[in-house]
């Protein structure tokens, strides 16, 4: 495997390649006409350059066009176009489609009186759903935002994550069509597009939000601030660090009864299509150190920056999740209406791969704990969404709601679906 | 040949799910009207700052009305006109659009044709727009496209002033200068 330099920041380096090739450094990357292709294949390009920072990590022979980035969802599809009949759930429970009309719907959080906010990652959006009955209302509470993906509720107000800053509607249940505006909470938060828009979660106290500060590239030592999970103090807007080392983390959840907090890790690209894996992980002590960039899943050191490193320095995963499968959104299930079995597992949304030749992910698992909070076993609840190599839905974030039943939503169809125990 | 979408693009695979009509682009013809006062019947951008839509990826085109009816992308007046379409009309559009014959390729200068080329391929611009710029998906063709359309565009992601749907096209754009995109636009509006 070619190696790739990492450890410059490719602004500069790239400037400088530029300006050393005008300059006529040409002998090193003296390209040729590469062969003409009708269709984007898997035809080896000329061996050039090491890639720029958006591809950080990835080599040269790696930079195949069928490799490119999935389509952000960004509309809605109509709710008679939604193929409800291929999601299969295990006996005993059914699915059905909940909510619709939310372009890019992501993460959610269920409030008090039983309205879900629902955050956006491409469109700007915040959604407000109301249950009727028989139907959901949908209600666009905000436009125009920035990467609104972290939402929580907390003392009546609806709390939004932005890219680079916390925001909060006061009073927004009395006012759903006509919101205030928001109040700015805090925004010195850094401004990277790559792994910026945010999970958040209110701790089970009311005290912090929790959420993700992910890495600024793919494969990079990051300064402190980044590869973190952080928690802000709500009385006294004091930000501070429980966990560094976290590549990206977009779901956490508290456990029940220890109130650990849990979370996902989405794991680097470009090693291969089965390395690393995606993990779950648990919160040993504030300070802990998951690994990235030199120790990823645990046990795999990073073929350039873990040179010299021992993955024994840092934590270990509670449980591999499977290579690129984008673990999102997670939660304890603590509902009554699922059968006993189910008190405790956690449910994790698999939003599904996009770097790989076989797609993996695009279905939401089921991890058993033992009674010890060990996880023992991963297995699919929910599956559908990607049919043979197509995709026509992505789950990004599983909610436990009042009655028990779990919402997914799904950010390709706009649309969050409900599971529910038919017994 | 038509192309049956959702939100993703069957460019790999042929497989459709048999929910709604696949979108029309004699339909499309129709509701296009309003748009070929500055883009053209053929497709063909009428002054330099406009873009040529010929061939472009069905998906490409769907992408960027959406974002200037949602009010995420903004310029050339566009907001206006994506404003009354809806996502079946967007689709329709976009249809026609990317059934039309390819922009010619344009003579230029040789030797920036030839830089803008390499720059191309260091910066790896083919592994999403495709080895011949012919774009694929949700990433829009360069080949053909008119050059001052092309510069500002990438001078504008750039600067941030058009803002990328996830920062991937920003951090491209970051790492090259006014001259590289000045070749880089020779080189693409040379392909056919």
């Amino acid at each position: 495997m070619k190696k790739s330099s990492v450890s410059l920041r490719s602004q500069g380096f790239s400037k400088l390649l530029g300006g050393l090739f005008l300059a006529g450094f040409v002998s090193a990357v003296q390209a040729q006409a590469p062969a003409p292709a009708p269709a984007p294949t898997a035809a080896p390009l000329p061996a050039a350059a090491i890639p720029p920072t958006w591809a950080q990590g990835r080599t040269p022979d790696g930079m195949n066009p069928t490799l490119v980035p999935n389509p952000p969802g960004i509309s809605a599809m109509p709710a008679a176009d939604i193929p409800i009949d291929k999601l299969k759930v295990p006996p005993g429970f059914k699915i059905e489609v909940w909510a619709t009309g939310m372009p890019n719907g992501r993460s959610m959080t269920e409030s008090p009186s039983g309205i879900i906010y629902v955050g956006t990652r491409f469109t700007g959006n915040v959604y407000a759903v109301i249950n009727k009955g028989n139907t959901r209302e949908v209600k666009t509470i905000a436009k125009g935002l920035h990467r609104p993906n972290g939402v929580a509720f907390a003392n009546g107000s609806l709390y939004v994550a932005e890219l680079s800053r916390i925001i909060r509607y006061d009073n927004i249940e009395q006012n759903l069509d006509n919101p205030p505006a928001p109040v700015v909470v805090f925004d010195a938060l850094p401004k990277d597009e790559p792994h910026g828009w945010k999970f958040m979660k209110l701790s089970p106290d009311g005290k912090y939000l929790y959420f993700q500060i992910g890495t600024p590239a793919n494969i990079i030592v990051p300064p402190y601030t980044h590869a973190a999970i952080v928690r802000l103090n709500l009385k006294t807007n004091i930000l501070d660090y429980v966990a560094y080392g976290v590549r990206n983390s977009v779901g956490m959840d508290f456990q029940p009864n220890t109130k650990e907090l849990w979370f996902t890790n989405n794991g680097r690209d470009w090693v291969n299509e089965d390395l690393p894996n995606d993990t779950l992980n648990k919160l040993t002590r504030v300070g802990a150190n998951y690994g990235y960039p030199f120790c990823h899943q645990g046990d795999f050191l990073d073929p350039e920056l873990g040179k010299g490193r021992s993955c024994d320095e840092f934590e270990k995963p509670m449980m591999k999740l499977g290579p690129h499968v984008a673990a999102l959104g997670m939660r304890f299930y603590t509902g009554s209406s699922f059968p006993a079995q189910y008190k405790n597992n956690i449910f994790i949304a698999e939003h599904g791969s996009w770097n790989k030749t076989k797609r993996t992910g695009y279905q939401v698992v089921r991890v058993v704990l033992d009674s010890k909070g060990k996880p023992t076993k991963l297995e699919p609840f929910v599956t559908g969404w990607l049919q043979g190599e197509t995709f026509w839905g992505r789950p990004v974030d599983v909610q436990v709601i009042k009655d028990g039943s779990l919402l997914i939503s799904d950010d390709e169809t706009g649309a969050i679906f409900r599971v529910s125990a038919t017994k | 040949m038509t192309m049956a979408f959702f939100n993703f693009c069957c460019f790999m695979s042929s497989q459709a799910f048999a929910a709604p009509a696949a979108p029309d682009a004699a339909v499309g013809k129709t509701k296009a009207q309003t748009c070929f006062a500055c883009h053209g019947e053929n497709g063909m951008g009428i002054e330099p700052p406009i873009p040529n839509l010929a061939a472009q990826p069905p998906l490409a085109i769907f992408y960027q009305l959406v974002q200037f009816r949602e009010g995420m992308r903004k310029g050339g007046a566009m907001e206006s006109f994506a404003k009354p379409l809806t996502d079946n009309d967007i689709r329709d559009i976009a249809a026609y659009f990317s059934t039309l014959p390819p922009p010619p390729a344009k003579e230029g200068d040789a030797a920036k044709i030839s830089i803008g080329k390499q720059i191309a391929q260091q910066q790896y611009c083919n592994s999403c727009h495709a080895p011949q710029f012919q774009g694929q998906k949700q990433v829009s063709r360069l080949a053909g496209q008119s050059k001052d359309y092309f510069i500002t565009q990438l001078r504008n992601i750039r600067s941030g002033t058009r803002v990328d749907m996830d920062g991937t096209m920003g951090s491209a754009a970051r790492g090259v200068s006014d001259a590289q995109i000045d070749a880089l636009a020779d080189y693409a509006a040379s392909l056919p």
